[in-house]
């Protein structure tokens, strides 16, 4: 595999995420097949591929979620074997399904996720302030989160994964179903977040999305395809666009 | 512990914003209870009675009056032929036939012994029985009745002594079915409420996608099956207050025995049903699925328990099963305390049980029950 | 109708695919079946009885024999006070006591009755009941056996049910019991699960005409409780050796509109309920607790309390009951189950009407 990073000194501290032939079968059917990656700090990484192609297998490897089959990997310093639970200190996920509870307040999605991460009360109250003022919702803080629009809650809930203050963030198709506006605000959010220094690792199957990502990977049935960034990947398959990249790239 | 109580709270909150949560937590149980505990009884009341007299005498009149007079029978009428008989045995009309034969009173008087029939309808053997013995007794009274007022129809009572029984019947004086079913049925609605709630509770968060967010923070498993299952154990707390306050109030059913001994227990009980129900939400995909098969296991536990069979006269291999069921214990245990007023020590096996249950499940679920999606 | 059969396929479909449902439809109502038929025994056998013989003669030693000799005692001597018998039944380790006094043998030459004193641990009614009968019958036989003779003989006769036993009432019993829980309650967490999520618009926008959905939805279930029926007549027959007396077609018709009257009610609560937990939870009030509770599957009618003696006319499987118990034991015709034919009619055509409105009017609503 020409992507692999084999060449790289075997430090897997100075990556954010790192895995080494990672795979994971279910059953005969291998969901997710050799995969290797090297995430720097601080960088957007987009996860492209159809629906299916194992993006989700492979999220949910990383953040302790599943165990692979057989393959290494690191995440934020951390073992995927052995570790998990140090991982799942450091990383914030924010699922397909938003996972805020739909019976609650806005405030108490907030402070649950905030007990729950182990914040202290005074913390909780700030970062709750803190969190409903930036997203303009303080009015709405009593409201229960069924009727909110789906931007607002799509917000909420990465705020929510973000309330311990993680280096690494594990975004599972944050975009899907939202409309094209809320779409554009939430990469803004996510860039305002890579400033701070924090990796973002971001899943999608919008290809337009990708020209947003520092690098992407592009999988396909379970297989990393190609690997790098938007450019040099438009570049590399000489099409204008990521979807054309990717139409070429499965049509193989 | 934060993280638990944070768990908890969350808990609540969406209980006591759903109002058919609340619904099923809170009124269930009383409704339940009221009108279970006023439905199950083995008591056999009003039999329906039919009497076919072929003598028309004097004594015979006056079984007729001894059976309309009793309350546990309630007679519908007389019938004239066999061919009458049959028909309204068969259309359910009656479930108890008295047939008086003709010259009753003659024979008796010559003390030829004549012989009453009792036909009774066997479909019902349980109700059957107890019907039979029920008439035998009324009539039996009559033999007394006649040996009073007719000396010479005695039979010869002054010449051959007698062994009469004096019963007395401990715990339960009046024989009510409520007072030994009331305890049970807190039982069984006490493990309906905690293991479908547990098992579905745990499923919806599945289904919805939160459990899986739970899953990626640090939280520990231990914390979050606490943390599922406290609020639980307060609920059942509460119902099981209310339960008690139904039996008192529309049953006149108190506690004998301590009443503390009797939470205790069933805290220890409702962590058994709550890790149960735990379990089942590893086993199940869909909230429908979690119902179907808490509702399995439910069959099982309620038949099993001793609840409404007695445990004694079942098949003995069904009888070594009914030791792997906690509810047997608990119902025992709940029994003992409300008609008894056992105190710990008489319970000390039952609790043992409960106590080894509890703990092997609560740790076969949290090994089951794994931080990781399957 | 060609556009019912691929309603119907689907329904098949999904059935199929989901394995714990098909468990619970075919693998509950045979477990049941056997542990109802084999395991429920009301008898009781096996009396543990505390006997403190403080007389000591030939006399007390023969009424003892008397209870040894039989099959349902297990006489236990006992030498401790009568405060101590409180410890051993708080323990179950006895279930009565049969006090001789010691001038048992003089009173019993003398008097023409002695007293004996039984104490029974009433905590189950039921036992304890039977236990007095048993007890009493005993000491008869002992009376009898000593020259006493009553002035007339009475003859017990059972019929239906000659050595009355609990399969002959249980297993049919059971038969409403589970034909109820998959056409009503089944049905309607079915349809409510289309609802929740969604298929039941996409199913609406299609040109199927609502009659003909449902006609879809239910069939499949008509089908898998008609196999459950003949699983049952088959394990009552060879199993459990439950006599067949009257007609099979009656009891085949009288099956289906019982189904069909379940169904109805299935359809009902689905119209009242939005979401599956709900309807979850009606249709286990509203179907499975009357079931067993009030309509004499186990717990004899005439025994209720007079409200819900009257409650219990709402309960279709009271004359479901009436009707198989009717035909497999009494051999009951038509015409002696027509009020219960007519009941059962009756429920079915109001809920079909109520709800084919509901459904009418949460379409266009």
């Amino acid at each position: 595999m020409k992507f692999a990073p084999s060449n790289q000194p075997y430090d897997t501290g100075n990556f954010a995420v790192f895995t080494k032939n990672l795979e994971k079968q279910f059953g005969s059917f291998t969901a997710v097949k050799h995969v290797n990656l090297a995430v720097e700090q601080g960088e957007i990484f987009g996860f492209l591929g159809a629906n299916g192609a194992g993006k989700t297998t492979a999220i949910r490897m990383l953040c302790g979620l599943l165990l692979p089959t057989s393959g290494s990997g690191t995440v934020a310093g951390f073992d995927v074997w052995r570790e998990s639970e140090k991982i799942k200190q450091n990383i914030g996920y924010m699922s397909q399904k938003f996972s805020l509870y739909n019976d609650l307040t806005l405030a108490e999605n907030v402070e649950f996720y905030g007990g729950v991460y182990g914040l202290n009360r005074k913390t909780i109250k700030e970062k709750r302030h803190e969190l409903l003022d930036s997203l303009g919702l303080t009015a709405s803080a009593g409201r229960l989160t069924r009727d909110m629009p789906l931007g607002y809650k799509q917000r909420l809930a990465l705020g929510c994964a973000l309330l311990h203050n993680p280096k690494i963030i594990f975004l599972d198709e944050p975009t899907a179903g939202v409309d094209p506006e809320a779409r554009r605000n939430f990469w803004e959010l996510i860039h305002e977040l890579a400033d701070k220094g924090k990796t973002v690792f971001v899943t999608t199957h919008y290809m337009d999305e990708a020209e947003y990502c520092n690098r992407v990977s592009i999988m396909y049935q379970g297989e990393i395809v190609a690997l790098g960034s938007p450019q040099s990947l438009r570049h590399e398959y000489k099409k204008a666009s990521m979807a054309d990249v990717f139409i070429k790239l499965v049509d193989k | 512990m934060q993280q638990i109580l944070y768990l908890i709270q969350k808990e609540f909150r969406q209980v006591f914003r759903d109002p058919s949560m609340l619904f099923i937590i809170f009124f269930a149980p009383i409704v339940q209870t009221t009108v279970l505990g006023l439905a199950i009884t083995v008591d056999v009341k009003n039999i329906q009675t039919v009497i076919t007299d072929y003598d028309n005498s004097t004594a015979s009149l006056a079984i007729r009056r001894k059976f309309k007079n009793n309350p546990y029978f309630s007679v519908s009428g007389y019938v004239e032929s066999p061919v009458q008989l049959r028909e309204k045995m068969d259309g359910w009309g009656a479930q108890l036939a008295i047939v008086i034969p003709s010259h009753f009173e003659r024979d008796l008087v010559r003390s030829q012994q004549p012989a009453i029939q009792v036909i009774v309808d066997g479909v019902d053997g349980n109700s059957a029985g107890i019907a039979l013995g029920y008439a035998l007794g009324v009539l039996s009274d009559y033999t007394i009745d006649v040996a009073m007022a007719n000396p010479a129809l005695a039979f010869s009572a002054r010449r051959i002594p007698l062994v009469a029984p004096l019963a007395r019947m401990w715990y339960n004086l009046d024989l009510e079915s409520k007072n030994y079913m009331v305890p049970g049925l807190i039982a069984v609605l006490l493990t309906m409420v905690s293991l479908f709630l547990s098992s579905m509770g745990l499923v919806r968060e599945k289904e919805l996608g939160t459990l899986e967010q739970l899953m990626v923070t640090p939280i520990k498993t231990w914390q979050l099956i606490l943390g599922k299952v406290s609020p639980f154990l307060i609920l059942g707390f509460l119902g099981l207050a209310m339960m008690l306050l139904v039996a008192f109030v529309v049953f006149q059913l108190k506690v004998a025995g301590s009443l503390v001994l009797l939470f205790g227990l069933s805290a220890l009980f409702l962590l058994t049903t709550l890790g149960l129900g735990i379990l089942v939400s590893t086993l199940a995909h869909t909230q429908q699925q979690a119902m179907f098969i808490s509702w399995f296991f439910m069959v099982f536990l309620v038949f099993m328990s001793g609840f409404l069979f007695p445990i004694k006269n079942m098949p003995h291999w069904v009888q070594l099963l009914t030791y792997l069921n906690p509810m047997r214990y608990f119902i025992i245990i709940l029994r003992e305390i409300f008609l008894k007023g056992s105190s710990l020590k008489f319970l000390l096996n039952e609790i043992f049980a409960l106590v080894l249950f509890a703990s092997t499940i609560l740790t076969l679920s949290s090994l089951r029950f794994q931080k990781r999606v399957s | 109708m060609s556009r019912i059969f691929p309603i119907i396929i689907k329904e098949f479909i999904h059935i199929s695919r989901d394995f714990r449902t098909l468990i619970v439809v075919i693998v509950l109502p045979v477990v049941m079946l056997f542990l109802y038929g084999f395991a429920i025994n009301m008898e009781i056998q096996n009396i543990n009885m505390l006997v403190l013989d403080h007389s000591n003669s030939p006399e007390s030693s023969s009424l003892i024999r008397k209870f040894s000799g039989s099959d349902f005692y297990t006489v236990l001597p006992f030498d401790g006070t009568e405060a101590e018998i409180e410890t051993i039944f708080a323990n179950r380790e006895a279930d009565m006591a049969l006090i001789l006094a010691g001038d048992f043998a003089a009173e019993h030459a003398r008097s023409p009755e002695t007293t004996v004193q039984i104490l029974i641990d009433a905590s189950d009614p039921n036992a304890a009941q039977a236990i007095r009968n048993y007890t009493n019958t005993v000491i008869q036989f002992y009376n009898m056996a000593h020259g006493a003779k009553p002035s007339f003989e009475i003859t017990p006769t059972v019929w239906y049910n000659p050595s009355l036993k609990s399969a002959y009432f249980f297993v049919p019993g059971l038969a409403a019991l589970i034909l109820i829980m998959i056409s009503a309650l089944l049905t309607s967490v079915a349809i409510v699960r289309e609802k929740e999520t969604g298929t039941m618009e996409q199913i609406l926008v299609s040109p199927v005409r609502p009659v003909e959905i449902i006609i879809g939805k239910v069939v499949p279930y008509i089908i898998l409780a008609f196999l459950d029926l003949i699983i049952i007549l088959n394990i009552a027959y060879f199993v459990f050796d439950v006599p067949f007396v009257g007609s099979l077609g009656l009891l085949i018709f009288c099956s289906l509109l019982f189904i069909f009257t379940s169904l109805s009610l299935g359809l009902f609560i689905s119209t009242k309920a939005r979401a599956q937990q709900v309807a979850m939870m009606m249709a286990l009030v509203a179907t499975l607790l009357p079931t067993v509770m009030l309509s004499g599957f186990m717990f004899p009618l005439s025994s209720l309390p007079a409200p819900l003696r009257v409650l219990s006319h709402l309960v279709p499987a009271r004359y479901y009951l009436v009707i198989i118990r009717g035909i497999m034991l009494k051999g009951n015709h038509f015409l002696q189950l027509l009020p219960q034919v007519l009941a059962l009619a009756g429920m079915a055509i109001v809920l079909m009407v109520v709800s084919a409105r509901k459904f009418k009017t949460n379409l266009e609503g």
